[in-house]
């Protein structure tokens, strides 16, 4: 018999002091009340938020005080920013925060992706409810979760990690951002006024990058870097 | 070394688990290679797998190269593999070349080697199974027949284990979005020094502080943290790739993994 947030249960069962708060941020409202039920079901859990967009995300959790916290990742993040952007942005401002990726029958590489960019681990959506929030708790602890997939595709995984970072490394920051912003489909002269460079610039930027990459043109050069994970075109999932 | 080999059987569907048979006949047994240096070892597998109806050994082989040899010559089925080989080719090696050469044959690793590592470094090569040599023979008898069937055999705490080591993994690489921005410099040193064993006393010493500051800071990283004392700042700063704790038996990790 469940007992709600913070009541006794039964005589010497009491909610623990410290409960795990978590985060749930996840475009679907549905999605969203499902998983709240699920943790609020836990008398060792507490739901603290959640949101439907990336920059909710970030501002409700520039509020949160809690020490134990799970934030978890929705795949299908769309609007100004996407889920990736949202992992790597918790990891750099808050970085005690565990960040779960969660999604709907990922292939390894979108996995790899997510972990690339800092995400603790990934569960699915098809696991059974038990599991999934056996895999918050694992995920606080600060251990890896890969909760859904085989446990044979942390091969693919790893290559998916190792191929990101190489390409990554080649590329200077600077190179990085220009090449996202080129991902959007916009000209060199637009890709100018977003950075507030010269039209000129981004073309030498470009250049070098293409050098770097190994492509002779735009789009094998996002090609590469979308197969990479470093850009994102279209929708995750 | 102890290969007896067989004469060449006739050519046959490869890539498939059960070879087509005439109507009637049973179908040929699975062809077993077993590579493991310890003579022992091998004659157990060997009479092992000669209990088994549907398993025979085409060879037995001490060596990588020597495995790799049979592989090419005798096409077995699925290959029984030690991980810890004399020479230069290790049971990782074997594994990696067969698959780098396309060859359909299923791999069940026996080891002495129960680290994650060895695991996870297993399942990156491309092996069906792992089993480490704790499991007795009835255990290896029924993961072989499981591999043998197109099943891929691990157990519960191997599995955990890769997981963990797949976290250690790509922690290693995640260089630009560190965990480290959210703490200071000197939170970051005190941290450190932590980890390696100095007390209060000896940290403020070293930092040219007083023992009161020095824990103003330690109880902020612990706040930081989500942590109550040093054990476990410790171990939640390592598993967010804050500090490195030496673990014996550990390869070097940062930058140095294939």
């Amino acid at each position: 018999m469940a007992g709600g947030n913070g009541t006794t249960r039964r005589s010497g069962a009491r909610t623990p002091k410290r409960r795990l708060g978590v985060v749930l941020v996840d475009p679907l409202p549905v999605v969203r009340a499902g998983l709240a039920l699920l943790v609020g079901d836990r008398p060792d859990m507490k739901v603290l938020a959640e949101v439907g967009s990336a920059d909710e995300a970030m501002e409700v959790l520039s509020r949160i005080r809690l020490e134990r916290v799970v934030v978890l990742v929705g795949l299908g993040l769309d609007g100004d920013h996407d889920a990736h952007w949202l992992i790597r942005s918790i990891r750099r401002r808050f970085p005690t925060l565990a960040v779960l990726a969660c999604g709907a029958k990922a292939d390894a590489g979108t996995i790899s992706r997510a972990l690339f960019m800092g995400a603790d681990g990934y569960v699915d959506k098809n696991l059974d409810p038990v599991r999934f929030v056996e895999s918050l708790r694992t995920a606080a602890t600060g251990e890896m979760v890969l909760a859904g997939p085989p446990t044979d595709w942390v091969g693919q995984i790893a290559e998916g990690v190792r191929r990101q970072h190489d390409i990554e490394s080649r590329l200077t920051a600077r190179e990085r951002e220009v090449l996202r912003v080129a991902a959007e489909g916009l000209t060199a002269r637009q890709i100018a006024e977003r950075l507030g460079v010269r039209e000129r610039t981004v073309t030498t930027h470009l250049g070098r990058i293409y050098g770097k990459l190994g492509v002779g043109g735009r789009v094998a050069a996002i090609r590469v870097a979308s197969m990479s994970g470093l850009v994102t075109v279209g929708a995750l999932e | 070394m102890g290969s007896r080999r067989r004469p060449a059987r006739p050519e046959r569907a490869r890539g498939t688990l059960a070879p087509v048979t005439p109507p009637g006949e049973p179908p040929a047994p699975a062809r077993v290679l077993i590579v493991e240096d310890h003579a022992v070892v091998r004659g157990v597998l060997r009479l092992a797998c000669d209990e088994e109806p549907g398993l025979e050994v085409v060879a037995d082989v001490a060596d990588g190269a020597s495995a790799l040899e049979a592989c090419r010559t005798l096409r077995p089925d699925v290959m029984v593999l030690d991980l810890s080989l004399p020479g230069e080719l290790q049971g990782l090696d074997v594994a990696r070349r067969v698959r780098a050469e396309g060859r359909p044959i299923r791999i069940l690793v026996l080891t002495g080697r129960t680290d994650d590592e060895a695991v996870f470094e297993s399942i990156r090569a491309g092996v069906d199974g792992f089993l480490d040599k704790s499991a007795g023979v009835g255990e290896f008898a029924e993961a072989l027949r499981r591999v043998v069937a197109g099943e891929r055999v691990f157990r519960p705490e191997h599995e955990r284990g890769a997981v963990a080591e797949l976290g250690r993994f790509v922690r290693g690489f995640r260089g630009s979005a560190g965990p480290s921005s959210g703490f200071t410099q000197r939170e970051r040193e005190i941290l450190e020094y932590l980890t390696v064993g100095l007390s209060v006393k000896q940290v403020a010493k070293r930092l040219g502080l007083s023992p009161r500051t020095v824990e103003t800071h330690i109880a902020k990283v612990y706040r930081k943290l989500g942590v109550a004392n040093r054990v476990q700042a410790i171990s939640r700063a390592a598993s967010l790739g804050l500090v490195e704790i030496d673990r014996p038996g550990a390869s070097d990790r940062p930058g140095g993994r294939r």
